[in-house]
């Protein structure tokens, strides 16, 4: 049927087209970040308020509090030069750390807090075992937070 | 009819390839899974990036041989080189599923998330898309000729991801985290790079195996069917057998 | 034929040792216990409680001292732990301690602790990563090896 292997070949080359067609010119890429800092959270404006978005930094050492009563915590996200109070309800990734980097997502609400439902913890490039760490070894990493200021 | 010469001699060192592969991946996988000592902060989770970047790599690797064949094939119009480009983009096809899948499996313990839409990602799912458009092209055109051409083309465009896909993670901010091996040095200690590079060394020889057996066996249905009348092509057959 | 059902053998055979002998090491040295169990079957000597620490009851005394509630399904279990300073330990986490059931005190006495290990994860990801390749592998092979036959008999083969 040389029709159907017409429409075939065009649904093929559409798929290769359009995947490639995303990359240059769809929402990929500069037009879009994946998440935002807590310095252009705090310059949001009412517009972004309430509207999901997911937002990068570093959990600040001490900074984290839990309820006796039920789960979730607060803490306070930073990229070194804002820091933005946040609210999670919900049990949060194994991972998860004070000192470590995290992506929420969630709500920033007008009174200045990041309500968040979801929690993705974000591990560095470096492995090693635990012994090593705590010999105080430190491997060749990119820092986190210089990728976030840049 | 003779087998061609390039087939005869995939034949005899296959094994080599078949037998290493089978070394490596048997000794990274007690050490991945056995003698090499949980991450500091993952802890035994870690263990899956033995298997997932290695699959990763080699995904990354299968795409840049389909390049390079579909460049030669373009230049030479050999058909054997279109058998190993149709080969080795199915290969990759693969691969690439399997680095997804196993990237989703490490993905939720770690980040607490099975899937999310960033840079690395997304970049790598296009390849998926990619390899896929180019197998059901070649299924779709009629003449071997035009279909192995059309092919080539394809994947040489389809070449632009994988700069994406390497530089997603340097680029843009991303939750997936940057090469751990790069310019900057490694940042993996020793007890668990050995068995990465086991697993890694091992997957290429894997793929290397896979390729010659896949190509041999698109080779040999060609002649097969060549022979038999089924598929009319003159151009494939003297080109083959000369 | 035979040779590739042969070695396909060997492979399965070599495959299926390292799956039980790697399952026997997981369940020998790391499989990790509930507080109820502790609670119930009092066992003397090291042991792997796995529950989550929790909120409002942590107590730190020194940078590697602290107290707290593992809590289970269906009981808690009170904790003293004394090692290196702890990474992971905070409210509202899960976690696998290992030491020892003190009895005569009802504490559980921990001397280290580890972030739940996933050993299913990582078991579904190597099986995800290998089996594909293996079973692809094999029907490549297969029918590599149908089709030089069916070559031969065909009369289109020529020996060299």
């Amino acid at each position: 049927m040389p029709g159907k292997k017409k429409v075939g070949m065009i649904i093929s080359i559409l798929l290769v087209g359009g995947a490639l067609a995303y990359l240059a010119l769809g929402n990929f890429g500069e037009n879009v970040v994946y998440f935002f800092t807590p310095s252009e959270v705090k310059a949001f404006s009412t517009d972004y308020y309430q509207k999901k978005v997911r937002v990068g930094g570093m959990v600040v050492e001490g900074s984290m509090e839990t309820y006796p009563d039920r789960l979730g915590l607060t803490f306070q996200l930073t990229d070194g030069e804002a820091t933005i109070p946040v609210t999670f309800e919900g049990i949060p990734p194994d991972l998860f750390k004070e000192g470590q980097g995290a992506v929420v997502e969630g709500y920033w609400t007008g009174e200045h807090r990041f309500e968040s439902n979801l929690i993705m913890a974000k591990h560095s490039e470096d492995y090693m075992p635990i012994e090593l760490k705590r010999a105080g070894v430190e491997l060749p990493r990119k820092d986190f937070m210089k990728s976030l200021v840049e | 009819m003779t087998i061609h010469r390039v087939i005869r001699k995939v034949q005899r060192f296959q094994g080599w390839f078949g037998g290493g592969a089978a070394l490596c991946l048997g000794v990274g996988l007690y050490l991945g899974l056995i003698g090499s000592p949980p991450d500091y902060y993952q802890g035994e989770v870690v263990r899956i990036m033995y298997i997932h970047v290695p699959l990763a790599h080699t995904a990354l690797l299968a795409y840049i041989v389909l390049t390079i064949g579909s460049l030669w094939y373009l230049w030479k119009r050999d058909p054997i080189v279109d058998n190993m480009c149709q080969a080795v983009a199915a290969l990759s096809a693969v691969f690439t599923a399997l680095a997804l899948g196993t990237g989703m499996i490490w993905g939720k313990p770690t980040w607490d998330t099975w899937w999310t839409w960033d840079a690395r990602l997304t970049s790598f799912t296009v390849l998926l898309l990619i390899l896929i458009g180019y197998l059901m092209l070649r299924t779709f055109v009629d003449d071997p000729e035009k279909e192995a051409r059309y092919g080539a083309i394809l994947a040489i465009v389809g070449f632009v991801d994988l700069p994406i896909i390497h530089f997603s993670v340097e680029w843009w901010r991303t939750l997936h985290q940057p090469q751990s091996i790069s310019m900057r040095g490694v940042s993996i200690s020793s007890g668990l790079l050995v068995p990465l590079m086991f697993m890694s060394i091992g997957m290429s020889l894997l793929f290397s195996y896979m390729l010659m057996v896949r190509t041999q066996l698109l080779y040999l249905d060609r002649l097969l069917h060549a022979k038999q009348g089924r598929l009319l092509s003159q151009f494939h057959l003297s080109k083959s057998d000369s | 034929m035979t040779n590739l059902y042969l070695r396909w053998g060997g492979v399965l055979i070599v495959a299926i040792v390292f799956i039980v002998l790697t399952y026997n090491y997981y369940r020998d040295h790391l499989a990790s216990l509930v507080p109820q169990q502790v609670k119930q079957e009092a066992p003397t000597g090291d042991v792997r409680v796995l529950g989550m620490v929790q909120g409002g009851t942590l107590e730190t005394r020194a940078a590697g001292e602290a107290t707290f509630t593992l809590l289970g399904k269906s009981a808690t279990l009170p904790v003293h732990y004394q090692g290196p300073p702890p990474d992971n330990l905070r409210e509202l986490k899960i976690l696998v301690l290992v030491g020892t059931w003190n009895a005569a005190t009802q504490v559980f006495e921990a001397r280290d602790i580890g972030i739940v290990p996933n050993y299913g994860f990582i078991a579904g990801a190597y099986l995800l990563g290998l089996l594909p390749l293996a079973l692809f592998l094999f029907a490549m092979a297969r029918r590599v090896h149908f089709l030089y036959d069916e070559i031969k008999a065909s009369k289109l083969y020529e020996e060299e």
